[in-house]
């Protein structure tokens, strides 16, 4: 029975997650640069992102799943967009 | 209404199909939402004025509990769903419950994170830097406020009526919901979190 309500690969993926939370954490332990801290959370939030979508939301499952991931694809291009876009014209600058 | 008894419940009529979608659709436009709230964040998160800086208000312990909670509440409420799909009704019911009270434990260290920084003098109105986080958190804390009172309501109704193709879709679509709560989460703990008490 408790095999059966705690799938092996769902047991997996909490597990993973807690993992990349600890990982995520190591950037405040380790003296590091600052790219090298923003690559280890963006590796980290992605993979913990990927995680959930593709198993816990189960978007691969249905007929319909060319639409969904084009959905979420172009929903993540325009948030990617707004965010890169603001940073470019506020912070950055561009001349 | 036609229903497909090769699919699982939540799947089995075209109308369930088009709701699954059709939410999805609906976690497109949350995803720009939430966009416009962290490139508001991260334009105005150094112009904290002569009130506190990121550093100096964010404290790493209640934010560690809350991810634990809220990490712990998506595979609850995924291993709800595993067990409505085995036709388990009470075990699903279990797990969803888990899932709201470890929510509510969430908002509770959120609450509780909101009167720390009010009580340091960092309130909403204090810097740019602490409206766009307060937005930005509050933002999220309000759908998983939403989302304990939605849950609530599918659980009674399941108790009503059991597990039928409308309860299940509900509830399915309930779980892409709260799971997407969870991803959001994880973005605001990793880039304004972590990314804030990083030592430069």
């Amino acid at each position: 029975m408790m095999k059966q309500l705690f799938p092996k690969q769902h047991v997996m993926g909490f597990v993973f997650s807690l993992v990349l939370s600890v990982v995520a954490l190591s950037v405040l332990a380790f003296d590091m640069s600052y790219k090298m801290g923003m690559a280890i959370l963006l590796v980290t939030a992605i993979a913990q992102a990927s995680v959930q979508l593709l198993l816990f939301m189960h978007i691969g499952e249905s007929e319909d799943k060319k639409t969904l991931y084009t959905n979420i694809i172009y929903a993540l291009f325009v948030g990617v967009v707004t965010i890169l876009g603001t940073l470019l014209t506020m912070i950055w600058g561009y001349q | 209404m036609k229903i497909d008894e090769s699919l699982p419940l939540e799947y089995s009529t075209e109308e369930n199909r088009l709701k699954i979608l059709g939410f999805w659709i609906f976690l497109g436009a949350e995803i720009a939402l939430f966009s416009t709230l962290f490139a508001v964040y991260f334009a105005l998160e150094n112009r904290f004025g002569t009130g506190p800086s990121a550093q100096e208000i964010f404290h790493m312990p209640p934010v560690m509990i809350e991810t634990i909670l809220l990490l712990t509440s998506s595979f609850t409420i995924g291993l709800g769903i595993h067990a409505m799909r085995l036709g388990l009704k009470k075990a699903m019911m279990t797990f969803f419950v888990i899932t709201l009270v470890l929510g509510l434990g969430f908002l509770g260290v959120e609450i509780y994170e909101f009167v720390t920084y009010v009580n340091e003098g960092a309130t909403i109105q204090t810097s740019a830097f602490l409206s766009s986080l307060m937005t930005l958190l509050g933002t999220h804390g309000l759908h998983v406020t939403f989302g304990l009172f939605w849950g609530t309501s599918i659980l009674l109704q399941v108790r009503k009526r059991g597990l039928t193709p409308q309860t299940a879709n509900k509830s399915f679509i309930f779980s892409l919901y709260w799971h997407f709560l969870d991803v959001v989460w994880i973005f605001i703990f990793s880039f304004v979190y972590l990314k804030g008490l990083m030592v430069l």
